[in-house]
């Protein structure tokens, strides 16, 4: 199955937000919701500096722990990307909560987050961000050859900077955004090795089949006994008032004696 | 002789404040219930989106963790047997429970005589409490615990969270499935049931039960 | 029409935001069309399917870099705009402005009808008019005008891509020489007159920098990435990711400056300093392009001589960096030569020194041999195209700007139909260039040297751009007659007699956009959509008024489509044949050496680039760059830096809601240190007083050790003071509100405005 990619150049960005922008303008994002957000890095003192620009956005992780937490399957994997269904989003925020780079935010009630422009890119076109970027710092395409490209920018950005790493290749089941680093994660704000606790995952393999199977099997189980039970239990009672009445007979008797 | 029920007296099963308090009990619960549901069954989410069903929720859920309170309140004593009760089990109730089949399957004669409480009723409710606590727990830590948890916290809670639910739903199944079988309903409405059929299921407590009212009424 | 389309369209907008509490609380303060407003993921139809796109071509306006634009829109709402791909500048891409274009366009603070003052004047009191009543009274006034003090007692000021109409049609054909850009005297004029001085050619509107080649990057003050030119950001981070190398010069860790290898944080107002001693270094160890100096300059052996003294010891002590880091910046360039250059930047207006400073470093890249050299400076070309048939005009024009072709100023200024030049003082209080709009002021108010009585603003943000705004006040108090056009209620727009309320580009045929490049190219402009409300394009505005002044003669054209088809004729072709190649019509360049066939590329008197100029020392200047120090801050106070924000042009785009969210506010970029010693921390809100006791703020202190701490640096155009403007109303301090004086440029008439210096004030 072919997966796709996108290629965020953490070397090439100059943080001009063309695609913060591009994403707002074409994806019709209400005022205050963004997919991406530009920040500056900055380390150092004064005149001894480094910079770089952080570009938090999705990053599409294949094994994504906003998936594998939502419970009515509005977040899904497709083409290596996660996607949105929003209108089968009930707003439970599990995925705001799960998510590793804290990405999906709720909007209107519904969890909201880049889908790779999965509308967009159907349609033929390249994601909003991909086809603005000014500083060519993005791009998408198949996983294959997005890969091959972002060892190739990172190789030559070694000359400059010796740490210049590819990040998403393995990372969290390998990414949906391949990053180009200028620098190694820790000191861009990102983490090294980021793990999906592996609690995420009970989720889907236990806690929801768990669920449809036992109180599938309760209603089922109790429903065919309780025709059986009910059964049991009015003859029972009949038979104890056929017990009483008996006994009250006896009894009553010798008083209407008494009085007689 | 008093031993034998007539068909006309009845007992007092559930005074006034037990009733409130379960039906407290009840609707909060449903409410959590269906909100919850709406939250995790995706045919049910075009309903949830938005946010009311998650603020009915939250609504559900201050009127839950109220029960015990507002129980305490009013009935303090019968709070406190509810509780003492269902963590208490003599020689009756086991040998109860080992043959519970035949109460599941509607069968009382035979059974060993029961308190206010039969043994699964008691383990019922100790079900309830130990449930109801570990789910209290978790909502508040998914509710509160943002910020302060990091992601495989709040996952730990959800999904305690929802399995809690989970028991607690089956055991609301078991408890709606007897409450059929043994027309119980009336109980818990209307307070007083059929003597007879209170001196076939609990037996020990209504021999313990003083012979006046409002504890034993005549019905004509 | 416009107006109930809108109506159905807010009406449908609060039907949606019924839907959410969200959304509701926007709607009160919105105009804004449904699209903007629910998200897609799957919860509706993209706006791309809800019907037939139309795609209309046009060149952007939210900055005047001016990309070509592909706008589409579905059922008269605009939705999105994209780079065109066969525009030579986007090249299919665009920055945050350009695609906050529709965002402008559905701005609901923007003016809706003619409006004619009755309040008193900068009181903001109109009442709407119908365009007729508005045009008729504005020619009355123009009239009375011209009849009492002459057709030049009117001045034009002009900004924004539909200057053309006012600033050049307009006032040539009414007959003012009192025309003026922003884009001459408050930012290029220098690089401009320095550049004609020393090899003849103007830079013009599009820095002709050989991108594609160039292999040593040297930036002065230029903050490429945060000045979001499309086609600079595109073309520096494809030659910085070839591994050409960047020197950055500036107080500032900017953003490129983070992408360089050599950042030299310099003393502000010292540039001239550093590029004398590069000079000394080139020359003292002969590491210039022998050959080509020989041939192509004239003057080494004086300037040799001249730079003598001027080691990177000597401008070490000056600017604040060390010898070694100036040596070692020369020898890079010199390593890279001919593909190596000082970018000639764009803003220069700084410190009164400019022409010279500029010339400096025309005058390194001519030792370098980057002019007419791959990798280097290309010649760029005009396009060929002819003007439009009309009358001659009654005064030539003088107004320059980055939009103007290049070579219109004549040597001799000139005259209007009453014998008149220019106002602002050429020849007199500087020597040359486009005309001054700054120097064009004091005439209003001093009736020196003759008066100036009527006003018309087309697109420029007049109190958020000229310095000394106080006096810019005192001036507008003064005329006769203020007319102010634009699309929005900016703040000088409450000064005005008379509103005429603007179409936006995405609105109107406009001019074409006619671009000197290494490709010379011509592209237009049409309408997306109806104007909305009762808005009308600029051509439509002089056409009108034109036709109430006795101007029929050049306007026999009745639409702008005519117009634009006539000048398209002279070349073969046509809107409808410009639509066929994607709004674009690009022709032949002559970029470098070889195309000019062994003649002198270079129009100054000697042919040669003239490193030493008589032209200036005949005028009384220094014939080569001297360091002249300029003032230091007095103790306490901050030499006041500003710049721009990648998400905003000037002073106009603080109001345009996307844009306003991306970056609502401006913020005071103040070294860390400093900030600690003055017990200020990050984020905290201040208030800025100048040396002449002007004042603003809030302002929210970016605490940062990226600028030196003998400066504060905040983005230009924040600050207003324009109660219509909803959201940029009183965001952040104004820069140009502290630049209560300026420098003129004696040679350009440019305003220097980094003289100005601020002290913080923590309490009010």
């Amino acid at each position: 199955m072919t997966t796709y990619a996108f290629l965020l150049d953490l070397g090439r960005c100059i943080g001009c937000q063309a695609c913060v922008a591009a994403c707002k303008t074409g994806n019709e994002l209400s005022p205050g919701v963004q997919y991406i957000h530009i920040s500056e890095q900055t380390r150092g003192v004064f005149p001894a500096l480094q910079s770089s620009i952080k570009n938090h956005r999705c990053y599409h992780c294949a094994d994504a722990a906003c998936v594998a937490v939502c419970p009515t399957g509005a977040l899904y994997k497709e083409d290596g990307l996660t996607r949105l269904d929003a209108s089968q989003c009930s707003g439970c925020a599990y995925c705001v909560d799960a998510c590793p780079f804290n990405v999906p935010q709720l909007v209107n009630g519904r969890s909201n987050k880049c889908d790779g422009c999965a509308e967009v890119v159907k349609a033929g076109g390249q994601p909003w961000c991909v086809k603005t970027c000014p500083s060519n710092a993005l791009m998408y395409g198949e996983r294959e050859t997005i890969m091959a490209e972002a060892h190739r920018r990172a190789e030559a950005l070694r000359v400059r900077y010796p740490h210049a790493q590819v990040y998403g290749e393995t990372q969290l089941g390998g990414l949906g955004v391949v990053m180009v680093l200028p620098d190694q994660p820790e000191q861009l704000d990102l983490p090294a090795n980021p793990q999906i606790p592996a609690v995420l995952n009970t989720w889907q393999n236990v806690v929801q089949p768990a669920s449809v199977g036992l109180l599938g099997f309760s209603l089922a189980f109790t429903g065919l006994a309780a025709i059986i039970a009910r059964r049991n239990h009015k003859q029972e009672v009949a038979h104890l008032h056929v017990q009483n009445s008996a006994e009250e007979t006896a009894a009553v008797q010798p008083d209407h004696a008494n009085e007689t | 002789m008093t031993t034998n029920a007539s068909p006309t007296r009845k007992v007092l099963r559930y005074s006034v404040k037990p009733r409130l308090v379960h039906a407290l009990l009840a609707s909060s619960f449903l409410t959590l219930l269906l909100t919850g549901l709406t939250l995790l069954w995706s045919p049910l989410s075009p309903l949830a989106a938005g946010g009311l069903m998650r603020h009915l929720h939250y609504v559900g859920a201050v009127l839950f963790m109220a029960v015990p309170i507002v129980y305490l309140m009013v009935d303090r004593p019968a709070a406190k047997e509810l509780l003492w009760d269902s963590f208490h089990y003599d020689r009756d109730d086991w040998t109860w429970l080992k043959h519970v089949y035949a109460y599941f399957l509607g069968h009382c004669e035979g059974m060993p005589p029961q308190g206010r409480l039969n043994a699964g009723q008691k383990l019922h409710h100790a079900g309830v409490v130990i449930f109801s606590a570990s789910i209290v727990i978790s909502g508040l830590v998914m509710w509160f615990g943002k910020g302060m948890l990091n992601a495989n916290g709040l996952a730990v809670a959800a999904i305690i969270h929802n399995l809690s639910m989970l028991i607690l739903t089956v055991l609301l199944i078991g408890h709606l499935y007897f409450t059929f079988v043994y027309d119980a309903l009336a109980g818990m409405v209307q307070g007083y049931i059929p003597e007879a059929e209170a001196r076939l299921e609990h037996a020990k407590w209504v021999e313990s039960l003083p012979q006046k009212e409002p504890w034993l009424v005549e019905e004509n | 029409m416009a107006r109930t389309k809108l109506q159905i369209s807010r009406r449908n907008f609060l039907k949606s935001s019924l839907l959410s509490a969200a959304a509701l609380s926007i709607s009160s303060c919105s105009a804004q069309p449904l699209a903007t407003v629910l998200n897609q993921n799957g919860l509706r139809l993209p706006w791309f399917r809800t019907g037939e796109i139309k795609t209309t071509y046009n060149y952007c306006d939210m900055c005047p870099w001016r990309c070509g634009i592909v706008v589409k829109s579905v059922d008269g709402q605009i939705y999105k705009v994209d780079g065109n791909p066969a525009d030579p500048k986007s090249r299919g891409m665009l920055c945050a402005r350009g695609q906050a274009g529709p965002s402008f366009v559905y701005d609901p603070d923007r003016l809706r009808a003619p409006m004619i003052r009755t309040g008193a004047r900068g009181e903001g009191k109109f009442k709407e008019v119908t365009w007729a009543e508005a045009l008729d009274y504005t020619a009355e006034k123009l009239k009375i005008t011209g009849q009492a003090f002459g057709p030049e007692a009117v001045a034009v000021f002009g900004h924004t891509s539909g200057d053309f109409w006012f600033t050049d049609y307009f006032a040539q054909a009414w007959g003012t020489p009192n025309a003026a850009k922003p884009s001459s005297s408050l930012c290029t004029s220098p690089r401009e007159e320095a550049a004609k001085l020393t090899y003849g050619l103007p830079i013009g509107g599009h820095e002709p920098v050989d991108w594609d080649a160039i292999n040593c990057i040297v930036l002065i003050g230029s903050h490429i990435g945060e000045d979001a030119r499309n086609t600079v950001m595109q073309d520096f981070a494809n030659a910085w990711a070839r591994g050409a190398k960047v020197i950055v010069v500036d107080p500032r860790f900017s953003n490129v400056a983070a992408k360089a290898d050599y950042w030299l944080p310099i003393k502000p107002g010292t540039d001239t300093a550093l590029l004398l001693a590069w000079l000394n270094v080139l020359i003292n160890e002969e590491r210039y392009d022998k050959a080509y100096v020989a041939d192509w300059t004239t003057g080494l052996e004086a300037l040799a001589a001249h730079v003598a003294p001027f080691t990177p010891e000597w401008a070490a002590e000056i600017t604040d960096l060390p010898a070694e880091s100036i040596r070692a910046t020369a020898r890079l360039m010199a390593d890279n030569l001919p593909q190596a250059a000082i970018i000639p930047g764009r803003h220069v207006t700084w410190y009164g020194n400019d022409t010279q400073r500029m010339r400096a470093i025309y005058m390194i890249n001519a030792l370098l041999g980057a002019y007419g050299r791959e990798g280097g400076i290309y010649f760029s070309k005009s396009p060929y195209i002819e003007a439009y048939p009309h009358p001659p005009f009654a005064v030539t024009g003088s107004s320059g700007g980055c939009s103007a072709e290049p070579g219109q100023e004549s040597a001799e200024l000139p005259l209007g139909p009453t014998g008149k030049a220019r106002a602002d003082g050429a020849r007199t209080n500087f020597l040359r260039g486009a005309t001054a709009m700054q120097e064009l002021i004091p005439p209003m108010i001093s009736g020196e040297p003759y008066p100036i009585k009527a006003l018309i603003v087309y697109g420029v943000n007049l109190l958020n751009s000229i310095p000394n705004p106080q006096r810019t006040i005192e001036a507008l108090k003064k005329l006769d007659f203020v007319l102010a056009v634009d699309v929005l209620p900016q703040e000088h727009v409450a000064w005005a007699d008379v509103v005429f309320p603007e179409a936006t580009a995405l609105e109107r045929y406009d001019e074409l956009w006619v671009v000197a490049h290494k490709t010379p190219y011509i592209a237009m402009r049409e309408p997306a959509i109806e104007p909305l409300y009762d808005t009308k394009p600029a051509w439509w505005m002089v056409r009108e008024l034109g036709l109430r002044l006795g101007m029929e003669p050049y306007f026999r054209w009745e639409t702008a489509e005519e117009y634009l088809d006539a000048r398209l004729l002279s070349i073969g072709s046509s809107l409808d044949k410009m639509r066929q190649t994607n709004g674009v019509i690009v022709q032949q360049g002559k970029p470098y050496f070889e195309d000019f066939a062994g003649e002198s590329p270079f129009p100054t008197a000697s042919g040669k680039i003239e490193l030493y100029s008589d032209e200036l020392a005949s005028a009384g200047f220094e014939p080569m760059p001297t360091y002249e120090p300029v003032a230091e801050p007095p103790a306490g106070y901050f030499r006041l830096l500003y710049g721009r924000h990648p998400v905003h042009t000037f002073a106009k785009t603080q109001n345009t809601p996307l844009l306003n969210e991306l970056y609502p506010e401006n913020e005071l970029w103040l070294n860390e240190d400093e900030a600690g010693r003055q017990g200020i921390t990050n984020g905290q809100y201040v208030w800025l007083e100048n040396q002449d006791g002007a004042r603003s703020g809030p302002i929210k202190v970016k605490a940062t050790q990226r600028i030196r701490s003998d400066a504060v640096y905040m983005v230009h155009g924040f600050g207003q003071n324009a109660p219509e403007l909803s959201r940029a109303n009183g965001q952040g301090a104004s820069d140009t509100k502290l630049q209560t004086t300026y420098a003129l440029d004696p040679i350009s008439g440019g305003a220097g405005m980094r003289v100005n210096f601020v002290r913080i004030v923590k309490e009010v």
